[in-house]
């Protein structure tokens, strides 16, 4: 049973840590990805921050799309069919693998490595996409705006950072908004794991050892962690949440407890990444140049 | 800048701001309609502004653009509503979207088995089926077929798709005597016709559909909401709707049986008598400007008492049939003081300083007409949550009393004989005085849980499959994304229940909400918590229900321009003004039915209960 928080007028909360929890939280009919700000200050904190996740037009990113939105699953499935043929993507950013593996290695890199991976990403999408520091630093700000505390959430807001890096990822992911979470967004996980590819290549004897399947499993990362919100009260067979409830799924957490590395992606799942497959091919391909 | 409602924003002033706090808070320990009734007025006002704020939502016009301009649509109503809005065209034409009550990421449609749970035919059969027929005492039978008769001016989702491939299938128990099974073992009902303009990426999951009426209070239902129709209604003298030798609307030559008018579908006894009525208060309207106005050709004469006749629809409808329904003190101030503003005292408190310290701008002071057109936080349009809180199928009856005003003879038809076809034949039978004095003189059904029609529970309309009706209007609501009953009172602004109990004083209508739905109150449909709902005093349908229509009734005039800015003598005529300011039903009965002058006597609501005879 997730821990649940409720301060009345401040929160209403609920956290799963537990993979089979999680699960079922996440496959609740009554739980779903829009934030109605209801429940408490908290709760509008929250969802006033994923708010700024659209485009000009009013476009939602992909990640805080409802369950039930037809566009995203259409868009979802078109960006799977896209990644399905891995081994010609991987072949397609085979530079950038080049300089992930010399990364990992621990070579000096003329690029950092987030730069690199925000452009092996984006060039997923648009064969002629160029990250620079400027694109990745807009990238970290929108990892740290979703981090904030509320002192920091309101400095960035004002400060107009948040709404200009959104403005830049967009417009280095030319308004595709898939494109704009994988090199906005999603890219921090598979940095997040080329950064533990390198502490772990730090021994010679673990490079040559470890099998590219053996380096994936110990360094693939999901998101810290997602939040839904239960629009009415959940009283699932584990699960009891009331209703307005931000529910915040410790993903990470649930993956390091679960024997399934699929669950950091939601495999299987209404909201399975579409790059559940191609990630984990990445992130192989790089050990293995690596070790090469 | 909102990025979704086209940049319409709202924004309280000071004083909103304070009467907003204060009454959420008073509201936390009384409801409004236990406020001494001026204080319950200022309640409701108050409410308004906070719909008007928050429970505005766009959903883009669909519609790519307006119909090409026509001379005299800045003087006069367009026949498809366009030009209503000079700066926004398309707003409230016809075939544009029906905007939305609550946020768009609120309005998605459940997916899978959640769209189908529970049954919507065992809702039909266990909860929403009439075992006796109860009555609306208070009302006349008249009251019910108005009600009609103003949503088809509004609002028309149009035909279900026709041989619909992908139909609900609903599954059927065993014993069900239903007789249109279908292989599968379901019933099947045809999808909501679809909306096919261009769809907006913001849009998320939230469904659109096309509003094939003009959105406008406009009397589209006399007048069609397209040019052509329209040119077919008219007779193309002195302004006039065409009328047959008898006085009464020509027949549809599609629908023999149906007269022929601007909107004609679900076509009934009821809807032939007001749109009778109506027609042949056009003409009069249209005689009265021919006197005064000689020079003026057809169209001028049409089109200055179409506005009249409009107006006056409206405000029958407002300071007659809604106090008539909601019979509260604070609503019959509230509907009053909406048309007319506020009056120099009531109950011995002046109000002349109010008024005059609100100014001479404010609609609270001085009433919705001729105050600045306002959209709010949207552009207007009708909205599907308001479609589905005007679902009020339990106001008919299963059979209808024909009466004399002789008083020498009594026929009782079942509802089907009274209906589509039947409806000429039955109206040159009885004649027009005699029906009105039926419909005058008995009472339509109680809007509650277990008063739903049962000849709509299996009906069929020309040409068309068997229908629940009870059951499509539960798959409706679940369709478009309606949220459920107890979301639905949080979004517009009530405490969501916790116990069945909370929606509803009758234990045993309890125990079968609580058994249906599984003892999840949230799964509750709106419909059948709207209808389970204990009512405030006098009131006729939810309070729940309420909340959608103090937003929506004011928005119908306030949004429009010629209620609004153009509700001036140069637009409408000084005829026109005193035309609009003069009458009544009660007095466009007797005008056009002199024979009604006994039963009307001394009866104050012409939709309260008539004498008889």
């Amino acid at each position: 049973m997730g821990i649940s928080l409720r301060i009345p007028g401040l929160v209403r909360l609920m956290v799963v840590k537990r993979p089979d929890e999680m699960l079922a939280v996440n496959a609740a009919a009554g739980v779903d990805r829009p934030l109605s700000g209801r429940g408490g200050l908290f709760n509008r904190s929250m969802a006033a921050k994923l708010q700024v996740f659209r485009t000009a037009d009013g476009e939602i990113w992909p990640a805080f799309c409802s369950r039930n939105d037809a566009g995203r699953m259409r868009r979802s499935k078109e960006v799977a069919e896209t990644l399905t043929d891995i081994p010609a993507k991987l072949q397609s950013i085979r530079g950038e693998i080049a300089e992930l593996a010399a990364y990992v290695r621990g070579n000096p890199t003329a690029r950092s490595a987030g730069v690199i991976v925000q452009q092996a990403v984006g060039k997923l999408f648009f064969a002629d996409y160029r990250a620079s520091e400027e694109s990745f630093d807009a990238a970290q700000t929108l990892s740290i705006w979703l981090r904030a505390l509320p002192l920091r959430t309101r400095l960035l807001r004002r400060s107009g950072k948040v709404q200009a890096a959104v403005d830049e990822v967009l417009r280095q992911a030319r308004q595709d908004t898939a494109c704009a979470h994988g090199t906005g967004l999603a890219l921090h996980n598979i940095v997040k794991s080329v950064e533990l590819m390198r502490k772990l290549a730090r021994s010679e004897s673990r490079l040559k050892r470890l099998s590219p399947a053996e380096a994936v499993a110990l360094t693939l990362r999901g998101p810290p962690s997602v939040v839904r919100e239960a629009r009415d009260r959940v009283r699932e067979e584990k699960l009891r949440a009331r209703e307005r409830s931000i529910v915040l799924m410790a993903v990470e957490t649930a993956r390091k407890r679960s024997s399934d590395p699929g669950i950091a992606f939601f495999t299987g799942q209404w909201n399975e990444c579409p790059a559940h497959a191609f990630v984990p091919a990445l992130l192989a391909e790089v050990w293995k140049t690596a070790s090469a | 800048m909102s990025r979704q409602n086209d940049g319409f924003e709202f924004k309280f002033l000071l004083l909103q701001k304070v009467l907003s706090a204060f009454f959420r808070v008073v509201n936390v320990f009384v409801r409004w309609d236990r406020l001494w009734y001026l204080i319950g007025a200022v309640n409701i006002a108050t409410l308004r502004d906070r719909l008007r704020r928050d429970n505005l939502h766009h959903a883009g016009y669909g519609v790519q653009a307006a119909t090409p301009w026509m001379p005299g649509n800045e003087r006069w109503r367009s026949a498809d509503g366009s030009y209503n809005s000079l700066d926004h065209p398309r707003m409230g034409m016809a075939c544009s979207r029906f905007g939305r009550n609550v946020p768009l990421t609120e309005a998605i449609p459940d997916s899978g088995e959640a769209l189908l749970d529970p049954n919507p035919r065992v809702i039909s059969c266990e909860l929403l089926a009439r075992k006796t027929f109860q009555p609306a005492i208070r009302l006349n039978l008249l009251a019910a077929a108005w009600i009609q008769f103003e949503t088809h001016d509004w609002f028309s989702h149009g035909q279900p798709i026709k041989d619909d491939p992908d139909p609900f299938k609903i599954p059927l128990r065993q014993g069900d005597d239903w007789p249109d099974r279908k292989p599968d073992g379901c019933m099947h009902i045809r999808r909501t016709c679809p909306d096919p303009t261009p769809r907006e990426t913001w849009l998320g999951g939230t469904p659109t559909f096309l509003n094939r009426n003009s959105h406008w209070w406009d009397a589209a239902q006399l007048y069609g909401s397209e040019r052509k129709l329209q040119e077919r209604i008219r007779s193309g003298s002195d302004g006039m709707i065409k009328l047959g030798a008898d006085g009464l609307l020509p027949d549809d030559d599609i629908h023999p049986g149906v007269d022929f008018t601007g909107f004609n579908d679900n076509w009934w006894i009821g809807l032939s008598l007001l749109h009778n009525l109506f027609a042949r208060e056009h003409n009069a309207i249209c005689a009265a400007l021919k006197r005064e106005y000689p020079t003026w050709n057809d169209e001028e004469l049409f089109q200055h008492a179409r506005l009249i006749n409009a107006a006056l629809i409206a405000k029958i409808h407002t300071v007659e049939w809604t106090p008539g329904i909601l019979g509260h003190p604070a609503l019959r101030f509230g509907m009053h003081a909406n048309w007319y503003g506020l009056p120099a005292e009531a109950s011995g408190v002046p109000l002349r300083p109010i008024r005059a310290a609100l100014g001479s701008e404010s609609e609270v002071a001085h009433g919705i007409p001729g105050s600045r057109t306002e959209q709010h936080s949207a552009p207007y349009a009708i909205t599907e949550e308001f479609a589905a809180v005007y679902r009020l199928h339990p106001l008919l009856p299963e059979d209808v009393l024909v009466r004399s005003l002789t008083g020498s003879e009594e026929t009782t038809y079942p509802f089907l004989d009274i209906q589509g076809e039947f409806s000429r034949p039955l109206m040159k039978k009885h004649g027009f005085a005699d029906l009105l004095y039926s419909f005058g003189t008995q009472h339509p059904g109680a809007l509650t849980i277990g008063n739903y029609p049962n000849f709509l529970r299996q009906f069929q309309k020309f040409n068309e499959p068997l229908m629940d009706m009870a059951a499509i209007d539960i798959m409706r609501d679940r369709e478009r994304g309606v949220p459920r009953y107890n979301r639905f009172r949080e979004l517009v602004g009530k405490k969501r229940v916790k116990t069945f109990e909370e929606i509803t004083s009758k234990p045993e209508v309890a125990a079968k909400l609580r058994k249906i739905y599984k003892d999840d109150v949230d799964r509750v449909d709106l419909l059948v918590g709207t209808l389970s709902e204990d009512l405030p005093d006098g009131f006729g349908f939810s309070d729940t229900i309420f909340r959608v229509f103090i937003l929506m009734a004011s928005r119908r005039l306030k949004s429009d321009r010629f209620f609004t800015d153009d509700f001036r003598p140069e637009i409408y005529t000084e005829l026109g003004m005193d035309w609009i300011d003069n009458n009544s039903m009660k007095s466009v009965l007797q005008r056009h039915v002199p024979e009604l002058a006994m039963p009307l006597e001394g009866v104050n609501n012409a939709f309260a209960p008539w004498n008889k005879i």
